[in-house]
C-alpha cells in the first residue's frame, strides 16, 4: 500500500506487514477497490456501516424496506427523534458519508427480493444484519444459488449476524465450502406457539388470551384487515378483547408490553450485543477482503448473561441440504396414510420449516395451496391414502412459501 | 390500560431484559471513562443509548489525525481541539436524557494530585492507561468499593478486567424458575391435591389433572406404604407405577401424565452458592455500611431456620403445564399465596434488623424483598480479585504454573476444531494476556511500544522476547511458553487500535458495565482475552 491517508492509521500495520497469522494471498489493496453490500440497516446494519467505513471500505450498499420506529432509538445509533418514519437505509447512508469523509454509501429502500442475481453479482461479499429468517433463507438461496464451481469469481461470502438479548451469533458462509444459511435451520428457534385447542378452551397463561384475542377473535371481527403491531389502536383491540377472556378465566398478566410482544413476536435487543456481533462480522469481512489474517471457521456464539462465553466452531454442511447439497429427501411412510397426514409429516420435519407445502407427483397436482381454484380441486385428495395417489418410490416435488426452491421427495412405502 | 408514553417506547426492546427497576440503576449511574479513545467512546456509546445518567470523559489529549481513522466521534473539524470535548459532544447527540462531561486534563496528573475526584463516579473506566497510574488508582477505588473496568485493545487482541471487592446479584436470570415444594408439600397445596377424585373423572378431566396434583398424591399414597421417599432404582420405578396406574381411565391423550413422569424426582432444596451465601460472614456482621443484599440475606436467613424450616421461601411461580383453566389458576394462586406469606415472614424479620441497625423501615422497599425471596435459589456473590495483588503478588499469589496456563485455556470450552498449520498455537488466548503484560513492561523500558514503525519490526522481536521472558521468570514461570510466532504477532500490530476491535471490545464491556449496574445477569469474574484472529476467546480468573 502506498499511500497512508489519515483515515487507515490504525490498520495500516496490519495491512502493511504480513505476519505469521496472515492468510496466504495477502491483499490489502482489495479493501479500497472491492463493494460490499450490508443487508438491514436495523441494530446490525447501523454498526456494520460504522464498522465497515472506519475498516477502509470505500464503497459500501444497503438494503432496508422498513421505516424509522421510535423503539429503534435504543440501539440504531444513527436514528434520531426526528428521523422517524423515514427510510432506514436512506438515513443510515446520509449519516455515514456526512460522518466519513470519502465513504460512499449507496442506500436501497426496498426488498432483497426486487433486486435480481445480477445485482448481487457485483459484490465481493455480502453481509446480513436481519432478524427475519424468511429473509435469510431468501438471501442465502440466491447467492449459495449463483455459485458456478467453474468461475471462482461468483463465489460471493455471505457473513450473517443475529442476536437476540443477550446472546448472539456472527458466521461465514462460503458457498459449497462450509455450510450455507438453510443446513443449519433447526439451530433457529422456533417462534414460540401455542395449540389452538388450550387457547380455545384451557388458557391458563396471559399469552393464551392475547392468541385468543388475535387468532380467534380478530378476524371474526375484521376478515379483511391484517394486524399491524405498530399500529397502537389494533394492539389496543387486542389488549381489551384479551382482558376481557382474562378477567372471565381469572388469568393474570395480561399487559399493553405483553401484547405487543406476543403480536410482533417481539425479541429483546440492545446496543451492546448489536455491537459485538456487528463488529465481529465486520471484523471476518476485513480479514477476508485483504487476508491480513486467518479468519473465522465458521460459526461464534456468544453468551453474555453468566460471564462472557464463546464458542467457535465449524458447522458442518449437510449431505441432503435442500439449498447446497442434494436436494432429495426420503421418506418412509405407510401406504394407507392419507395425503394430509403425509402433510403434516412434513410440516414437523424441523430441517424444511415447511408452512403450508404443496406437492405434484411427475403427473398431476396432488394437493396445491393456491391459486383458490386449484385448492379446491386438489383438496378433494387430502383424505385419500397415499396408495391411491402414488407409486412405491415415486418422487414429488414440494413447494413451500418458506421454502427457497423446490424440494425433491421420495416416498417409500413401507 | 394507556399506551405506553415515548420513554417506555424508545426503552421497549431493552426493558424486555432488565425491566424498570433495572432501567432505574442505569438511570442513577454515572460513569467514567478515561481516555476518549476508540474503545472508550464504543463502550459509552452503548451506555449512552440504554439511558445512564451521565459520563464524563478524562482526557488530556488533543484530536491528532490518527484518531480519524478508528474514532466515529470525532469529525474532521475536530482535530486539534479537547478530544475530551469532540467527543462528548458527539455521544451526547445519541441520547437527550442523558448528560454529558467532559474534562481536559491529563488523567496522571489527577491520579497523582486529586484521587477525590473519581469518587464521586458509580464505575469508572480505564482505558489505555499505563501501569504505575492505573495501580494508584485502582487502590483508590477498590477501597471506596467503586467498580474498575480495565480494558485494552492492542492489535488483533482484546483484553478486560473487572476489579471491585464485591458484586452481589439478586436476578441472575435463570432459564426458569421452578419450585413446587413435591417433597415438601406446605398445608394448603397437600388439600388441594387432596380434594381431586380421580375415581369419578371422565377420561377429559384425568388429562386435564395439573401433573403437580398427579405427582403429589402418588408421593402421599407412595410415602403411605414406605414411610420416606421414594430412593432406590426399585422404589422409583414403584413410584412412577403409581403414576401410571392414575392414567388407566385416559382414553385420549396423556400429555399431563408425560409431565409428571419427567419432573418425578424434580425436589428444591437450597443450591450450595445460596447455602455458601448464608454462611458468609457480612451477615453476621451487619453495620450501617451493610448493602441491601447482604440485610436481606440475614432476614432470609431467620426465615430459613424458623418458619421455613429449613427451606427458603416458596418462589411463587407456576411453570406452564397441560390443565383445565380452574384447576391451574386455583394452584397458581395457592403458590403464590404462599409466596406472599414467606415473603411477609421475610419482612417481619427485615423490620426488626433494619430496627437494630438504626435504619427506617422503608429503606428496603417490598417488591426489592419480593424478588429477593422469589430468586433467593439463584443469588450470586463474586469476591474479585484486586488488581494490585494481581500485580504485585504475582508470584507468589498469581499461581501462574505452566499447566496453569495450558489449563486456564480450556476451562469451559471445547477443544477449538482448527485444521491450520498455525492454529494449534491459537488454543491458548491466556498467552495474549502475558503478552499485553509484556508489551507494557517494553514500554516501561523504550517509552514505546514495539513494532509501530515498518523499520522496526525485525529488531522488536527479539526485545519483546526479552521482556516477555523476564516477565514469565518473575512469576515462576517457564519463560519458553510463548512461541515466536505470538510475539511476531504482538510486534506486527504496533499498537494499533483498529476500529473493529475497538467496536467488540465497546460491546463487550459496555454489556458487563450494564450487568454491574443494573445488579442483574452475573458478570465477568475477573479476566477476559478476545482472540480476532480466529474470533475465539477466553475467561480466566487471575
Ligand atoms: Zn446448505
Amino acid at each position: 500500500m502506498t499511500h497512508q491517508t489519515q483515515w487507515t492509521t490504525s490498520i495500516y500495520p496490519l495491512l502493511e506487514r504480513t505476519g505469521p497469522f496472515a492468510n496466504t494471498g495477502f491483499e490489502p489493496e482489495a479493501l479500497h477497490t472491492c463493494k460490499i453490500l450490508v443487508i438491514g440497516a436495523g441494530g446490525l446494519g447501523c454498526e456494520l456501516l460504522k464498522n465497515l467505513a472506519l475498516s477502509g471500505f470505500k464503497d459500501i450498499h444497503v438494503i432496508d424496506m422498513d421505516t424509522i420506529d421510535i423503539s429503534n432509538l435504543n440501539r440504531q445509533f444513527l436514528f434520531r427523534q426526528s428521523d422517524v418514519g423515514k427510510s432506514k437505509a436512506e438515513v443510515a447512508a446520509n449519516f455515514i458519508m456526512k460522518r466519513i469523509v470519502g465513504c460512499k454509501v449507496t442506500p436501497y429502500f426496498g426488498k432483497i427480493q426486487d433486486k435480481d442475481t445480477e445485482y448481487y453479482s457485483q459484490f465481493t461479499l455480502i453481509i446480513c444484519g436481519l432478524d427475519s429468517v424468511e429473509a435469510r433463507r431468501w438471501i442465502n438461496a440466491t447467492v449459495v444459488g449463483m455459485f458456478d464451481p467453474e468461475d471462482p469469481s461468483t463465489l460471493k461470502p455471505i457473513i450473517d449476524g443475529g442476536t437476540e438479548g443477550l446472546k448472539g451469533q456472527s458466521r461465514i458462509i462460503l458457498p459449497s465450502f462450509t455450510a450455507c444459511y438453510e443446513c443449519s435451520l433447526e439451530m433457529q428457534t422456533k417462534p414460540k406457539t401455542f395449540p389452538i385447542c388450550t387457547i380455545a378452551n384451557t388458557p391458563r397463561l396471559p399469552e393464551h388470551c392475547i392468541e385468543f384475542a388475535s387468532v380467534l377473535e380478530w378476524p371474526k371481527h375484521f376478515p379483511d384487515t391484517k394486524i399491524d403491531g405498530d399500529d397502537p389502536t389494533h394492539i389496543k383491540w387486542l389488549l381489551n378483547t384479551a382482558l376481557e377472556r382474562a378477567k372471565e378465566f381469572n388469568i393474570a398478566g395480561v399487559t399493553y408490553s405483553l401484547t405487543q410482544g406476543v403480536v410482533k413476536n417481539i425479541i429483546p435487543a440492545i446496543a451492546s450485543t448489536n455491537a459485538i456481533v456487528a463488529a465481529s462480522c465486520a471484523n471476518e469481512a476485513f480479514k477476508i477482503v485483504t487476508n491480513c489474517s486467518i479468519y473465522l471457521n465458521n460459526y461464534m456464539m456468544y453468551t453474555g448473561d453468566d460471564s462472557i462465553y464463546t464458542l467457535t466452531f465449524p458447522l458442518e454442511k449437510k449431505e441432503n441440504c435442500s439449498v447446497c447439497g442434494s436436494a432429495k429427501v426420503n421418506l418412509d411412510i405407510s401406504k394407507e396414510k392419507t395425503l394430509l397426514e403425509l402433510i403434516d409429516i412434513l410440516k414437523e420435519l424441523p430441517e424444511f420449516q415447511l408452512k403450508k407445502p404443496s406437492l405434484r407427483s411427475l403427473k398431476t397436482s396432488l394437493y396445491m395451496q393456491a391459486p383458490p381454484f386449484l385448492e379446491e380441486k386438489t383438496r378433494v385428495n387430502l383424505d385419500k391414502p397415499l396408495m391411491e395417489l402414488i407409486t412405491n418410490g415415486e418422487e414429488l416435488t414440494i413447494t413451500d412459501i418458506n421454502l427457497p426452491i423446490s424440494l425433491q421427495l421420495t416416498v417409500t412405502f413401507v | 390500560m394507556q399506551q405506553p408514553n415515548t420513554k417506555t417506547q424508545r426503552y421497549d426492546r431493552q426493558l424486555r431484559l432488565w425491566h424498570n427497576h433495572g432501567q432505574q440503576a442505569l438511570e442513577n449511574s454515572k460513569v467514567l471513562l478515561i481516555n476518549g479513545s476508540a474503545t472508550g467512546t464504543e463502550i459509552l456509546k452503548n451506555l449512552v443509548l440504554p439511558g445512564i445518567q451521565s459520563f464524563t470523559v478524562l482526557d488530556g489529549n488533543k484530536v491528532a489525525n490518527a484518531d480519524l481513522g478508528n474514532n466515529f466521534f470525532l469529525t474532521r473539524e475536530s482535530v486539534g481541539k479537547s478530544r475530551s470535548k469532540e467527543v462528548t459532544d458527539l455521544l451526547r447527540e445519541l441520547n437527550n436524557d442523558v448528560e454529558g462531561n467532559h474534562l481536559e486534563e491529563d488523567p496522571t496528573n489527577l491520579i497523582n494530585n486529586d484521587l477525590n475526584f473519581f469518587k464521586k463516579f458509580t464505575i469508572v473506566v480505564a482505558s489505555q492507561l499505563i501501569e504505575v497510574e492505573l495501580l494508584k488508582l485502582s487502590a483508590f477505588l477498590w477501597e471506596n468499593n467503586i467498580p474498575l473496568i480495565v480494558v485494552r485493545t492492542y492489535g488483533f487482541i482484546g483484553y478486560l478486567r473487572i476489579a471491585v471487592p464485591e458484586h452481589t446479584v439478586v436476578e441472575t436470570h435463570p432459564e426458569q424458575i421452578v419450585d413446587l415444594r413435591l417433597d415438601s408439600p406446605f398445608k394448603e397445596l397437600s388439600t388441594f391435591a387432596n380434594s381431586f377424585d380421580f375415581s369419578t373423572m371422565t377420561s377429559f378431566e384425568l388429562s386435564h389433572v395439573p401433573y403437580v396434583v398427579l405427582l403429589l398424591r402418588s408421593l402421599g399414597e407412595f410415602r403411605q406404604q414406605y414411610g420416606h421417599l421414594p430412593s432406590s432404582t426399585n422404589e422409583k420405578n414403584e413410584f412412577k407405577n403409581l403414576i401410571k396406574q392414575k392414567m388407566s381411565g385416559v382414553t385420549s391423550e396423556t400429555e399431563n401424565f408425560d409431565e409428571a413422569l419427567s419432573s418425578a424426582f424434580r425436589t428444591y432444596s437450597p443450591t450450595s452458592n445460596t447455602q455458601s451465601i448464608l454462611q458468609d460472614e457480612k451477615i453476621s456482621n451487619l453495620n450501617l455500611k451493610s448493602t441491601n443484599f447482604w440485610i436481606l440475606a440475614k432476614a432470609l436467613k431467620s426465615f430459613i431456620e424458623n418458619e421455613g424450616n429449613g427451606f427458603l421461601p416458596v418462589a411463587g411461580t407456576l411453570p406452564d403445564m397441560k390443565s383445565d383453566t380452574t384447576s391451574y389458576v386455583e394452584l397458581q394462586t395457592i403458590y403464590k399465596n404462599k409466596a406472599k406469606q414467606d415473603v411477609a415472614s421475610v419482612n417481619n424479620y427485615l423490620l426488626e434488623i433494619l430496627n437494630n441497625l438504626g435504619k427506617p423501615k422503608d429503606s428496603i422497599p417490598l417488591e426489592e424483598v419480593e424478588r429477593f425471596c422469589k430468586n433467593a435459589n439463584f443469588l450470586r456473590v463474586i469476591k474479585y480479585r484486586s488488581l494490585n495483588d494481581e500485580y504485585l503478588n504475582a508470584s507468589t499469589t498469581l499461581g501462574f504454573t505452566t499447566n496453569d496456563i495450558l489449563h486456564l485455556t480450556v476451562l469451559k470450552k471445547k477443544k477449538f476444531f482448527y485444521k491450520g498449520k498455525l492454529l494449534e498455537d491459537l488454543n491458548s488466548n491466556v498467552v495474549f494476556f502475558v503478552l499485553i503484560r509484556a508489551v507494557d513492561s517494553f514500554w516501561e523500558k523504550y517509552r514505546r511500544y514495539p513494532g509501530v514503525h515498518n523499520s522496526e519490526v525485525d529488531a522488536d522481536i527479539p526485545l519483546l522476547k526479552r521482556c516477555t521472558q523476564n516477565l514469565l521468570q518473575g512469576w515462576g514461570v517457564n519463560p519458553g511458553l510463548i512461541q515466536d510466532d505470538h510475539i511476531h504477532c504482538m510486534v506486527r500490530a504496533g499498537a494499533c487500535e483498529m476500529h473493529n476491535m475497538a467496536a467488540i471490545q465497546g460491546g463487550i464491556v459496555a454489556q458487563e458495565i450494564i450487568k454491574i449496574l443494573t445488579g442483574q445477569y452475573i458478570p465477568l469474574d475477573n479476566s477476559f482475552i478476545f482472540n480476532g484472529m480466529n474470533s475465539t476467546s477466553t475467561t480466566f480468573r487471575i
